[in-house]
């Protein structure tokens, strides 16, 4: 393994645990992460309305006649964001590069994740016994697969390659 | 290969392969329920006189939490879905199988090396996993057996390794093997030549 790959692997893991142990904290996750996940369930039950399901939000829980999904850490898309974030930022790239990667790339993870509420809310509320699987091994794999392709075109896109070493 | 129709083709190919590596994976999930309960099971058991963890695998790949020195291990002190530790082998097989541009034997050898941190990884897993439901889910127990200290470091080990580390840790794995495939430098010019000397 070359340098490159160690540095892009040491500061990949030391920017997630931080972005995770920052999460974790409780005044960020009060103010910031609470409110975040509750815009999530509002959005997405708004999404469910728009489909011509009838429900209601109520702080991070989204309610129908027959099933409830309660968002929390792990499904407002928060995590995925926070390892595309730590591989966007430690993989070598000019800075406007990172901010565009950043900017799209948190667009895109919070579309992926809106289609997974309300995917997930439709399986609750139609096929039950799928939504336990579904929750965690279809989901959670799709949307970090995804998070990973964004991070690959992106890297490919709108990153510019590197000068050649000097011979 | 071009960069960008490497991300495309990576995309292509990974739609491609996630369905025989789900299918693989969930093939394979009771021999590894079964090897990650006896492994782990001896490993809790390294740090604990006399040996008291049981972890048995019930129907639909419980894990199921006893100790002898609790209720003679005949109550459940805690069941999870073994599923939940390891599903990430689909992710992992799948962003390697579908590579584009790489031989697939070179593929399969990454990806073997890959699955040896990986085993590694959910073993480990496994522990902090038991021993945060001792250290903090068994109310005077876990006050009586563990400190502050072991408490957090329980806790916070299990929190890290599960939700950030479990999901990152395919991706890291795949751009350590493949980095020249998607970060490759420019082709140098070639140097000009020095006109020969009559």
């Amino acid at each position: 393994m070359r340098k490159r790959e160690v540095v892009f692997l040491v500061l990949f893991l030391g920017l997630l645990g931080a972005g995770f142990a920052l999460l974790s904290y409780n005044p960020v996750n009060d103010h910031l992460v609470e409110p975040f996940t509750a815009m999530v369930a509002r959005v997405s039950g708004g999404m469910l309305r728009l489909l011509g399901q009838p429900v209601a939000m109520e702080g991070t829980v989204i309610r129908g006649p027959s099933f409830a999904v309660n968002i929390r850490n792990g499904c407002n898309g928060l995590e995925t964001l926070i390892i595309f974030a730590s591989a966007v930022l430690a993989f070598p790239a000019p800075w406007r590069s990172r901010l565009i990667g950043l900017v799209l790339g948190s667009l895109a993870i919070q579309a992926i994740n809106l289609v997974r509420v309300v995917a997930l809310y439709l399986t609750g509320a139609y096929a039950p016994s799928w939504f336990d699987n579904s929750h965690t091994v279809v989901w959670q794999t799709i949307v970090i697969l995804c998070g990973v392709l964004l991070w690959v075109f992106w890297a490919t896109r709108f990153v510019p390659r590197p000068a050649p070493a000097e011979r | 290969m071009e960069r960008v129709a490497f991300a495309r083709l990576l995309a292509r190919n990974a739609l491609l392969w996630i369905v025989p590596a789900a299918i693989l994976w969930l093939v394979l999930t009771p021999l590894y329920n079964r090897y990650l309960v006896a492994t782990g099971e001896t490993l809790l058991h390294l740090g604990e006189s006399p040996d008291s963890t049981r972890l048995y695998l019930r129907d639909q790949g419980v894990l199921r939490i006893t100790r002898l020195d609790i209720g003679g291990g005949q109550s459940a002190l805690h069941e999870a879905a073994l599923s939940d530790f390891h599903f990430d082998w689909i992710l992992l097989a799948t962003l390697f199988l579908a590579t584009p541009g790489v031989a697939m034997a070179r593929r399969l050898r990454a990806l073997a090396w890959a699955a040896l941190v990986l085993l590694v990884f959910h073993l480990l897993l496994l522990v902090f996993y038991v021993e945060s439901i001792y250290a903090t889910a068994l109310g005077d127990w876990s006050a009586r057996h563990y400190g502050a200290l072991a408490r957090n470091f329980w806790g916070l080990g299990k929190h890290t390794l599960n939700l950030p580390f479990k999901f990152a840790l395919p991706f890291a794995l795949w751009a350590a093997s493949f980095w020249q495939s998607f970060a490759q430098p420019e082709e140098a010019p070639p140097a000009p030549r020095k006109p020969r000397r009559r």
